[in-house]
Protein backbone atom coordinates (compact mmCIF):
# COMPACT_ATOMS: atom_id res chain seq x y z
CA UNK A 1 0.00 0.00 0.00
CA UNK A 2 1.36 3.44 -0.90
CA UNK A 3 2.15 5.59 2.11
CA UNK A 4 -0.50 8.21 2.68
CA UNK A 5 0.54 11.89 2.74
CA UNK A 6 -2.26 12.40 5.26
CA UNK A 7 -2.32 11.37 8.93
CA UNK A 8 -6.05 10.60 8.75
CA UNK A 9 -6.77 10.31 5.01
CA UNK A 10 -10.54 9.92 5.32
CA UNK A 11 -11.01 13.02 7.47
CA UNK A 12 -8.45 15.19 5.73
CA UNK A 13 -10.04 14.67 2.30
CA UNK A 14 -13.70 14.62 3.37
CA UNK A 15 -16.14 16.70 1.31
CA UNK A 16 -17.18 19.90 3.09
CA UNK A 17 -20.72 18.73 3.79
CA UNK A 18 -19.36 15.60 5.49
CA UNK A 19 -16.87 17.60 7.57
CA UNK A 20 -19.68 19.85 8.72
CA UNK A 21 -21.90 16.87 9.54
CA UNK A 22 -19.04 15.39 11.58
CA UNK A 23 -18.49 18.69 13.39
CA UNK A 24 -22.20 19.00 14.18
CA UNK A 25 -22.26 15.54 15.69
CA UNK A 26 -19.14 16.23 17.74
CA UNK A 27 -20.59 19.54 18.86
CA UNK A 28 -23.70 17.82 20.17
CA UNK A 29 -21.52 15.29 22.03
CA UNK A 30 -19.43 18.09 23.52
CA UNK A 31 -22.51 20.00 24.68
CA UNK A 32 -23.82 16.81 26.26
CA UNK A 33 -20.53 16.14 28.03
CA UNK A 34 -20.12 19.72 29.30
CA UNK A 35 -23.76 19.91 30.35
CA UNK A 36 -23.46 16.76 32.43
CA UNK A 37 -20.00 17.26 33.90
CA UNK A 38 -19.19 20.98 34.23
CA UNK A 39 -21.88 22.90 36.18
CA UNK A 40 -20.36 26.24 35.19
CA UNK A 41 -20.54 25.35 31.48
CA UNK A 42 -23.98 23.83 31.92
CA UNK A 43 -25.30 27.09 33.36
CA UNK A 44 -23.76 29.14 30.56
CA UNK A 45 -25.24 26.84 27.95
CA UNK A 46 -28.68 26.60 29.53
CA UNK A 47 -28.82 30.36 30.19
CA UNK A 48 -28.35 30.73 26.44
CA UNK A 49 -31.08 28.16 25.78
CA UNK A 50 -28.67 25.48 24.57
CA UNK A 51 -29.35 21.84 25.46
CA UNK A 52 -27.75 18.74 23.89
CA UNK A 53 -30.93 17.46 22.28
CA UNK A 54 -31.45 20.61 20.27
CA UNK A 55 -27.97 20.77 18.69
CA UNK A 56 -28.43 19.36 15.20
CA UNK A 57 -26.37 21.54 12.87
CA UNK A 58 -23.49 23.99 12.92
CA UNK A 59 -26.00 26.85 12.86
CA UNK A 60 -26.75 25.99 16.50
CA UNK A 61 -23.21 27.01 17.41
CA UNK A 62 -24.24 30.66 17.15
CA UNK A 63 -26.47 30.30 20.22
CA UNK A 64 -23.52 29.33 22.42
CA UNK A 65 -22.02 32.35 24.21
CA UNK A 66 -18.51 33.45 23.39
CA UNK A 67 -15.89 32.81 26.05
CA UNK A 68 -12.99 35.15 26.72
CA UNK A 69 -9.68 34.82 28.44
CA UNK A 70 -11.08 37.20 31.06
CA UNK A 71 -13.93 34.76 31.77
CA UNK A 72 -11.37 32.01 32.21
CA UNK A 73 -9.15 34.14 34.47
CA UNK A 74 -12.09 35.29 36.57
CA UNK A 75 -13.10 31.67 37.11
CA UNK A 76 -9.56 30.84 38.20
CA UNK A 77 -9.55 33.74 40.66
CA UNK A 78 -12.89 32.73 42.16
CA UNK A 79 -12.14 28.99 42.20
CA UNK A 80 -8.38 28.57 42.40
CA UNK A 81 -6.26 26.97 41.15
CA UNK A 82 -8.06 25.84 37.97
CA UNK A 83 -11.41 27.59 38.00
CA UNK A 84 -14.79 25.91 37.47
CA UNK A 85 -13.85 24.52 34.06
CA UNK A 86 -12.78 20.96 34.83
CA UNK A 87 -14.97 18.10 33.66
CA UNK A 88 -13.12 15.44 35.64
CA UNK A 89 -11.53 15.19 39.05
CA UNK A 90 -8.01 16.68 39.26
CA UNK A 91 -6.85 13.34 40.68
CA UNK A 92 -7.43 11.74 37.27
CA UNK A 93 -5.06 14.15 35.53
CA UNK A 94 -1.56 13.18 34.50
CA UNK A 95 -0.28 16.55 33.21
CA UNK A 96 -0.25 20.13 34.45
CA UNK A 97 0.65 23.04 32.19
CA UNK A 98 0.24 26.80 32.12
CA UNK A 99 0.39 29.66 29.66
CA UNK A 100 3.66 31.45 28.98
CA UNK A 101 2.23 34.71 30.32
CA UNK A 102 2.79 36.65 27.10
CA UNK A 103 -0.54 38.46 27.21
CA UNK A 104 -1.37 38.41 30.89
CA UNK A 105 0.38 38.57 34.21
CA UNK A 106 -1.44 35.57 35.69
CA UNK A 107 -1.04 32.32 33.77
CA UNK A 108 -3.94 30.07 32.79
CA UNK A 109 -3.55 26.64 34.40
CA UNK A 110 -4.71 23.46 32.71
CA UNK A 111 -4.88 19.73 33.41
CA UNK A 112 -5.03 16.75 31.09
CA UNK A 113 -5.98 13.12 31.51
CA UNK A 114 -4.17 10.21 29.88
CA UNK A 115 -6.25 10.10 26.72
CA UNK A 116 -6.22 13.92 26.42
CA UNK A 117 -2.44 13.83 26.50
CA UNK A 118 -2.49 11.23 23.71
CA UNK A 119 -4.88 13.47 21.80
CA UNK A 120 -2.56 16.44 22.21
CA UNK A 121 0.21 14.44 20.52
CA UNK A 122 -2.32 13.26 17.93
CA UNK A 123 -2.93 16.85 16.81
CA UNK A 124 0.79 17.44 16.38
CA UNK A 125 0.92 14.21 14.31
CA UNK A 126 -1.39 15.86 11.75
CA UNK A 127 1.14 18.68 11.46
CA UNK A 128 4.34 16.63 11.47
CA UNK A 129 3.07 13.96 9.08
CA UNK A 130 1.45 16.55 6.85
CA UNK A 131 4.75 18.39 6.52
CA UNK A 132 6.53 15.18 5.54
CA UNK A 133 8.03 13.97 8.83
CA UNK A 134 8.37 10.16 8.79
CA UNK A 135 9.58 7.40 11.15
CA UNK A 136 13.10 7.55 9.70
CA UNK A 137 13.51 11.17 10.79
CA UNK A 138 15.69 12.39 13.65
CA UNK A 139 13.83 15.23 15.35
CA UNK A 140 15.63 17.80 17.49
CA UNK A 141 13.34 19.83 19.77
CA UNK A 142 14.90 23.17 20.75
CA UNK A 143 12.66 23.85 23.70
CA UNK A 144 13.01 24.39 27.45
CA UNK A 145 10.69 21.54 28.61
CA UNK A 146 8.96 23.30 31.47
CA UNK A 147 5.36 23.81 32.61
CA UNK A 148 4.87 25.98 29.52
CA UNK A 149 3.27 23.55 27.07
CA UNK A 150 5.23 24.71 24.00
CA UNK A 151 6.61 21.74 22.07
CA UNK A 152 5.73 19.04 24.61
CA UNK A 153 2.99 17.65 22.37
CA UNK A 154 5.31 17.69 19.38
CA UNK A 155 7.85 15.63 21.32
CA UNK A 156 5.29 12.90 21.98
CA UNK A 157 3.99 13.12 18.41
CA UNK A 158 7.50 12.49 17.14
CA UNK A 159 7.71 9.38 19.33
CA UNK A 160 4.26 8.26 18.19
CA UNK A 161 5.28 8.55 14.54
CA UNK A 162 8.38 6.51 15.31
CA UNK A 163 11.04 9.18 14.89
CA UNK A 164 14.17 9.35 16.99
CA UNK A 165 13.43 12.39 19.19
CA UNK A 166 16.24 14.44 20.71
CA UNK A 167 14.99 16.59 23.60
CA UNK A 168 17.02 19.78 23.37
CA UNK A 169 16.18 21.29 26.76
CA UNK A 170 18.60 22.89 29.22
CA UNK A 171 21.23 23.54 26.55
CA UNK A 172 22.98 26.65 25.32
CA UNK A 173 22.46 27.67 21.72
CA UNK A 174 25.90 26.49 20.64
CA UNK A 175 25.34 23.13 22.35
CA UNK A 176 22.09 22.76 20.44
CA UNK A 177 23.71 23.59 17.11
CA UNK A 178 26.49 21.13 17.83
CA UNK A 179 24.04 18.35 18.71
CA UNK A 180 21.86 19.00 15.65
CA UNK A 181 24.91 18.57 13.43
CA UNK A 182 26.63 15.75 15.33
CA UNK A 183 23.47 13.63 15.67
CA UNK A 184 22.39 14.15 12.07
CA UNK A 185 19.04 15.70 12.96
CA UNK A 186 16.78 15.88 9.91
CA UNK A 187 14.02 17.93 11.56
CA UNK A 188 14.49 20.90 13.92
CA UNK A 189 11.62 22.34 15.94
CA UNK A 190 11.70 25.83 17.45
CA UNK A 191 10.18 29.27 17.35
CA UNK A 192 10.96 31.24 14.16
CA UNK A 193 13.06 33.68 16.17
CA UNK A 194 15.09 30.90 17.71
CA UNK A 195 15.59 29.20 14.33
CA UNK A 196 17.28 32.42 13.20
CA UNK A 197 19.21 32.63 16.47
CA UNK A 198 20.58 29.10 15.98
CA UNK A 199 21.52 29.95 12.39
CA UNK A 200 23.44 33.01 13.62
CA UNK A 201 25.17 30.90 16.24
CA UNK A 202 26.10 28.28 13.63
CA UNK A 203 27.73 31.00 11.54
CA UNK A 204 29.74 32.28 14.46
CA UNK A 205 30.84 28.71 15.23
CA UNK A 206 31.90 28.16 11.63
CA UNK A 207 29.23 25.47 11.20
CA UNK A 208 27.82 25.16 7.69
CA UNK A 209 24.13 24.34 8.10
CA UNK A 210 23.85 23.69 4.37
CA UNK A 211 26.09 20.71 4.92
CA UNK A 212 23.99 19.42 7.83
CA UNK A 213 21.29 16.74 7.55
CA UNK A 214 18.47 19.13 8.43
CA UNK A 215 15.69 19.01 5.81
CA UNK A 216 12.74 20.46 7.67
CA UNK A 217 12.05 23.02 10.38
CA UNK A 218 8.80 22.92 12.32
CA UNK A 219 8.04 26.41 13.59
CA UNK A 220 5.60 27.44 16.29
CA UNK A 221 5.01 29.98 19.04
CA UNK A 222 5.08 33.17 16.96
CA UNK A 223 3.25 34.41 13.86
CA UNK A 224 6.57 34.85 12.05
CA UNK A 225 6.47 31.27 10.73
CA UNK A 226 4.05 32.49 8.08
CA UNK A 227 5.61 35.88 7.37
CA UNK A 228 7.02 35.24 3.88
CA UNK A 229 10.20 37.29 4.35
CA UNK A 230 11.01 35.72 7.73
CA UNK A 231 10.28 32.23 6.48
CA UNK A 232 12.37 32.77 3.37
CA UNK A 233 15.25 33.96 5.54
CA UNK A 234 14.97 30.91 7.82
CA UNK A 235 14.84 28.55 4.84
CA UNK A 236 17.83 30.25 3.26
CA UNK A 237 19.90 30.14 6.45
CA UNK A 238 19.11 26.48 7.11
CA UNK A 239 18.81 25.36 3.47
CA UNK A 240 15.69 23.46 4.57
CA UNK A 241 11.90 23.71 4.29
CA UNK A 242 10.15 25.59 7.10
CA UNK A 243 6.58 24.76 8.08
CA UNK A 244 4.39 26.87 10.32
CA UNK A 245 2.12 25.58 13.08
CA UNK A 246 0.17 27.32 15.84
CA UNK A 247 -1.36 26.16 19.07
CA UNK A 248 -2.37 27.44 22.46
CA UNK A 249 -2.26 26.24 26.04
CA UNK A 250 -6.01 26.76 26.40
CA UNK A 251 -6.45 23.94 23.85
CA UNK A 252 -3.33 22.02 24.85
CA UNK A 253 -1.99 21.60 21.35
CA UNK A 254 -1.94 22.88 17.78
CA UNK A 255 -5.05 23.55 15.75
CA UNK A 256 -3.39 24.54 12.45
CA UNK A 257 -0.43 23.33 10.41
CA UNK A 258 1.27 23.98 7.11
CA UNK A 259 1.38 21.00 4.74
CA UNK A 260 4.31 19.97 2.56
CA UNK A 261 2.87 21.89 -0.39
CA UNK A 262 3.54 25.10 1.56
CA UNK A 263 0.45 26.96 0.35
CA UNK A 264 1.37 30.17 2.17
CA UNK A 265 -0.91 29.36 5.06
CA UNK A 266 -1.96 26.74 7.56
CA UNK A 267 -4.66 24.08 7.32
CA UNK A 268 -7.19 23.96 10.16
CA UNK A 269 -7.59 20.51 11.76
CA UNK A 270 -11.31 20.63 11.18
CA UNK A 271 -12.17 17.13 12.34
CA UNK A 272 -11.13 18.20 15.85
CA UNK A 273 -12.02 21.90 15.92
CA UNK A 274 -14.58 24.37 14.71
CA UNK A 275 -12.77 27.58 13.83
CA UNK A 276 -14.97 30.63 13.30
CA UNK A 277 -13.68 33.98 12.05
CA UNK A 278 -15.59 36.89 13.54
CA UNK A 279 -15.42 40.64 13.33
CA UNK A 280 -13.71 41.50 16.65
CA UNK A 281 -15.98 44.51 17.17
CA UNK A 282 -19.41 43.24 16.12
CA UNK A 283 -18.88 39.53 16.78
CA UNK A 284 -20.47 38.75 13.41
CA UNK A 285 -18.92 36.11 11.10
CA UNK A 286 -16.76 37.45 8.29
CA UNK A 287 -16.64 35.71 4.88
CA UNK A 288 -13.74 33.85 3.30
CA UNK A 289 -10.88 36.22 2.45
CA UNK A 290 -11.60 38.83 5.12
CA UNK A 291 -9.60 39.34 8.27
CA UNK A 292 -11.23 38.62 11.60
CA UNK A 293 -10.68 37.11 15.02
CA UNK A 294 -10.24 33.35 15.47
CA UNK A 295 -12.87 31.81 17.72
CA UNK A 296 -12.33 28.15 18.51
CA UNK A 297 -14.41 25.23 19.73
CA UNK A 298 -12.35 22.14 20.57
CA UNK A 299 -13.65 18.58 20.60
CA UNK A 300 -10.58 16.76 21.78
CA UNK A 301 -9.76 17.70 25.33
CA UNK A 302 -12.51 16.26 27.48
CA UNK A 303 -10.92 17.49 30.70
CA UNK A 304 -11.62 21.10 29.75
CA UNK A 305 -14.44 21.49 27.22
CA UNK A 306 -13.92 24.73 25.29
CA UNK A 307 -16.73 26.42 23.38
CA UNK A 308 -16.30 29.48 21.17
CA UNK A 309 -13.14 30.76 22.81
CA UNK A 310 -12.06 34.19 21.62
CA UNK A 311 -8.37 33.83 20.86
CA UNK A 312 -7.66 37.48 19.88
CA UNK A 313 -5.66 36.05 16.94
CA UNK A 314 -6.25 37.74 13.59
CA UNK A 315 -6.70 35.41 10.62
CA UNK A 316 -7.96 35.27 7.04
CA UNK A 317 -9.73 32.02 6.16
CA UNK A 318 -9.74 30.67 2.60
CA UNK A 319 -11.08 27.36 1.22
CA UNK A 320 -8.90 24.27 1.46
CA UNK A 321 -9.15 23.89 -2.31
CA UNK A 322 -6.69 26.78 -2.63
CA UNK A 323 -3.94 24.26 -1.72
CA UNK A 324 -2.77 21.51 -4.08
CA UNK A 325 -2.33 18.92 -1.32
CA UNK A 326 -5.85 17.51 -1.65
CA UNK A 327 -6.92 18.33 1.89
CA UNK A 328 -10.38 19.76 2.24
CA UNK A 329 -9.49 21.43 5.53
CA UNK A 330 -9.77 25.21 5.19
CA UNK A 331 -6.67 27.35 5.39
CA UNK A 332 -5.63 30.42 7.31
CA UNK A 333 -3.88 32.32 4.56
CA UNK A 334 -0.70 33.77 6.00
CA UNK A 335 -1.18 31.81 9.25
CA UNK A 336 -1.86 33.89 12.34
CA UNK A 337 -1.62 37.49 11.12
CA UNK A 338 -1.17 39.01 14.55
CA UNK A 339 -3.28 39.69 17.58
CA UNK A 340 -6.19 42.04 18.02
CA UNK A 341 -4.36 43.73 20.89
CA UNK A 342 -0.98 43.87 19.07
CA UNK A 343 -2.05 46.84 17.04
CA UNK A 344 -0.57 50.19 18.07
CA UNK A 345 -2.00 53.52 17.09
CA UNK A 346 0.83 55.90 16.22
CA UNK A 347 -0.16 59.42 15.18
CA UNK A 348 -3.43 58.07 13.84
CA UNK A 349 -1.92 55.15 11.90
CA UNK A 350 -2.34 51.48 12.81
CA UNK A 351 0.98 49.66 13.23
CA UNK A 352 1.17 45.87 13.55
CA UNK A 353 4.47 44.26 14.62
CA UNK A 354 4.02 41.60 11.94
CA UNK A 355 3.92 44.20 9.17
CA UNK A 356 7.11 45.79 10.47
CA UNK A 357 8.83 42.41 10.71
CA UNK A 358 7.77 41.51 7.18
CA UNK A 359 9.71 44.53 5.90
CA UNK A 360 12.73 44.24 8.20
CA UNK A 361 13.22 40.57 7.26
CA UNK A 362 13.56 41.50 3.60
CA UNK A 363 17.06 42.58 4.59
CA UNK A 364 19.09 39.52 5.59
CA UNK A 365 21.89 41.78 6.84
CA UNK A 366 19.68 42.71 9.81
CA UNK A 367 20.45 40.30 12.59
CA UNK A 368 17.98 41.44 15.25
CA UNK A 369 15.59 44.35 15.64
CA UNK A 370 13.29 46.10 18.08
CA UNK A 371 10.29 48.39 17.57
CA UNK A 372 10.44 51.22 20.08
CA UNK A 373 7.53 53.57 20.80
CA UNK A 374 8.14 56.63 22.94
CA UNK A 375 6.81 60.08 23.71
CA UNK A 376 8.89 62.95 22.35
CA UNK A 377 8.89 66.39 24.00
CA UNK A 378 6.31 65.21 26.50
CA UNK A 379 3.49 65.05 23.97
CA UNK A 380 4.33 63.55 20.57
CA UNK A 381 4.06 59.86 19.61
CA UNK A 382 7.21 58.51 17.99
CA UNK A 383 8.15 55.14 16.60
CA UNK A 384 11.60 53.91 15.75
CA UNK A 385 13.09 50.62 14.65
CA UNK A 386 16.46 49.68 16.11
CA UNK A 387 18.47 47.23 14.05
CA UNK A 388 21.66 45.28 14.48
CA UNK A 389 23.70 45.00 11.26
CA UNK A 390 26.81 43.05 12.23
CA UNK A 391 28.06 42.35 8.69
CA UNK A 392 31.07 44.67 8.22
CA UNK A 393 30.67 44.50 4.44
CA UNK A 394 27.07 45.75 4.59
CA UNK A 395 26.18 49.39 4.03
CA UNK A 396 24.07 50.27 7.10
CA UNK A 397 23.07 53.70 5.77
CA UNK A 398 21.65 52.23 2.56
CA UNK A 399 19.80 49.52 4.51
CA UNK A 400 18.38 51.94 7.07
CA UNK A 401 17.30 54.32 4.30
CA UNK A 402 15.51 51.55 2.42
CA UNK A 403 13.86 50.13 5.54
CA UNK A 404 12.63 53.58 6.56
CA UNK A 405 11.15 54.23 3.12
CA UNK A 406 9.43 50.83 2.92
CA UNK A 407 8.00 51.23 6.43
CA UNK A 408 6.60 54.67 5.60
CA UNK A 409 5.17 53.43 2.28
CA UNK A 410 3.42 50.57 4.07
CA UNK A 411 2.01 52.84 6.80
CA UNK A 412 0.31 55.75 5.05
CA UNK A 413 3.52 57.79 5.05
CA UNK A 414 4.06 57.47 8.82
CA UNK A 415 7.62 58.52 9.65
CA UNK A 416 9.63 55.78 11.35
CA UNK A 417 12.95 56.52 12.96
CA UNK A 418 15.47 53.87 11.88
CA UNK A 419 18.64 53.49 13.90
CA UNK A 420 21.52 51.07 14.05
CA UNK A 421 21.99 49.38 17.41
CA UNK A 422 25.32 48.06 18.56
CA UNK A 423 25.72 44.38 17.73
CA UNK A 424 24.61 42.11 20.56
CA UNK A 425 22.74 44.81 22.51
CA UNK A 426 19.14 43.97 21.55
CA UNK A 427 17.32 41.20 23.46
CA UNK A 428 17.44 37.63 22.13
CA UNK A 429 14.56 35.20 22.58
CA UNK A 430 14.22 31.44 22.86
CA UNK A 431 10.43 31.31 23.17
CA UNK A 432 7.98 34.01 22.19
CA UNK A 433 9.82 37.07 20.98
CA UNK A 434 8.75 40.48 22.33
CA UNK A 435 10.18 43.00 19.91
CA UNK A 436 7.69 45.80 20.57
CA UNK A 437 8.77 48.11 23.39
CA UNK A 438 6.06 50.68 24.14
CA UNK A 439 7.41 53.35 26.49
CA UNK A 440 4.96 56.08 25.56
CA UNK A 441 3.67 58.35 28.28
CA UNK A 442 0.99 59.77 26.00
CA UNK A 443 -0.97 57.22 23.94
CA UNK A 444 -2.00 57.81 20.35
CA UNK A 445 -3.72 60.99 19.38
CA UNK A 446 -6.12 61.05 22.30
CA UNK A 447 -3.67 62.76 24.58
CA UNK A 448 -4.45 60.16 27.24
CA UNK A 449 -1.55 59.98 29.68
CA UNK A 450 -0.38 56.71 31.08
CA UNK A 451 -0.08 56.47 34.82
CA UNK A 452 3.54 56.49 35.87
CA UNK A 453 4.85 53.24 37.30
CA UNK B 1 -15.87 -14.74 10.61
CA UNK B 2 -15.73 -11.56 8.55
CA UNK B 3 -16.34 -8.35 10.47
CA UNK B 4 -18.91 -5.87 9.25
CA UNK B 5 -19.25 -2.55 10.99
CA UNK B 6 -20.33 0.98 10.20
CA UNK B 7 -19.18 4.06 12.02
CA UNK B 8 -21.51 6.81 13.22
CA UNK B 9 -21.10 8.65 9.91
CA UNK B 10 -22.71 5.57 8.35
CA UNK B 11 -19.50 4.55 6.62
CA UNK B 12 -18.19 0.98 6.37
CA UNK B 13 -15.06 0.18 8.34
CA UNK B 14 -12.40 -2.08 6.84
CA UNK B 15 -11.72 -5.50 8.33
CA UNK B 16 -8.56 -4.41 10.21
CA UNK B 17 -10.37 -1.31 11.50
CA UNK B 18 -13.18 -3.52 12.82
CA UNK B 19 -10.61 -5.65 14.65
CA UNK B 20 -9.17 -2.55 16.33
CA UNK B 21 -12.65 -1.46 17.40
CA UNK B 22 -13.25 -4.90 18.93
CA UNK B 23 -9.91 -4.79 20.76
CA UNK B 24 -10.69 -1.34 22.16
CA UNK B 25 -14.09 -2.48 23.37
CA UNK B 26 -12.66 -5.59 24.99
CA UNK B 27 -9.93 -3.56 26.64
CA UNK B 28 -12.46 -1.04 27.98
CA UNK B 29 -14.66 -3.87 29.27
CA UNK B 30 -11.78 -5.58 31.09
CA UNK B 31 -10.78 -2.31 32.74
CA UNK B 32 -14.35 -1.54 33.70
CA UNK B 33 -15.25 -4.94 35.12
CA UNK B 34 -11.92 -6.30 36.35
CA UNK B 35 -9.51 -3.38 36.46
CA UNK B 36 -9.05 -3.67 40.20
CA UNK B 37 -8.08 -7.34 39.90
CA UNK B 38 -5.19 -6.56 37.60
CA UNK B 39 -1.63 -6.14 38.82
CA UNK B 40 -0.31 -2.58 38.70
CA UNK B 41 1.80 -3.31 35.61
CA UNK B 42 -1.15 -4.86 33.78
CA UNK B 43 -3.66 -2.18 34.68
CA UNK B 44 -1.48 0.84 34.01
CA UNK B 45 -0.22 -0.51 30.69
CA UNK B 46 -3.77 -1.42 29.70
CA UNK B 47 -4.84 2.16 30.48
CA UNK B 48 -2.05 3.54 28.30
CA UNK B 49 -3.15 1.23 25.51
CA UNK B 50 -6.74 2.35 25.98
CA UNK B 51 -5.72 6.01 25.73
CA UNK B 52 -3.89 5.27 22.48
CA UNK B 53 -6.70 3.15 21.02
CA UNK B 54 -9.19 5.86 21.98
CA UNK B 55 -7.52 7.98 19.30
CA UNK B 56 -8.20 5.23 16.76
CA UNK B 57 -11.86 5.06 17.83
CA UNK B 58 -12.13 8.83 17.62
CA UNK B 59 -10.41 8.95 14.24
CA UNK B 60 -12.76 6.26 12.91
CA UNK B 61 -15.80 8.23 14.15
CA UNK B 62 -16.90 5.61 16.63
CA UNK B 63 -17.76 8.22 19.30
CA UNK B 64 -15.73 6.69 22.13
CA UNK B 65 -16.95 9.25 24.67
CA UNK B 66 -14.86 9.95 27.75
CA UNK B 67 -12.86 7.41 29.74
CA UNK B 68 -11.87 9.28 32.90
CA UNK B 69 -13.98 6.91 34.99
CA UNK B 70 -11.76 4.06 33.81
CA UNK B 71 -8.64 6.01 34.72
CA UNK B 72 -7.60 7.23 31.27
Amino acid sequence: MTESPYWNPRHETMPRDRIEALQARKLRNLVEWADSSVPWQSKRLRDAGVTPDQVSSLDDLQQIPLMTREDWMQGQLEHPPYGPILAAAPESAIRYHMTSGTTGATPIRVLDGMKDWEWIAEMWCYGLWGFGVRPSDIVFVAFGYSTFIGFWGLHYAGEKIGCLVLPGGAMTTDQRVRQIVDMGATVVCSTPTYALRMAQEAKSMGVDLAGSSVQRLILSGEPAGSIPATKKLIEREWVAMAGDTAGMTELGTIMIFECAEQPGGTHIIEDHYIEEVLDPESGKPVPYGEMGERVVTSFGRGFIPVFRYRTRDLVVKVPGSSCRCGRTFDIYEGGIRGRVDDMKLVRGTNVYPRAVEAIVREFPEIDEFQIHLYTAEGIRDEIEVLMEIPDVDADPYRIMGEVGKKLADAHEGLRFGVKQAETGTLPRFELKAKRMLDERIVIGTEGERRSQP
Amino acid sequence: MKHQMKNLMDEDLTEPECVLVDIYRQLARVLETSGDELSPFAKRNALKALAALWQVMNGLDMDPGQVYDLGA
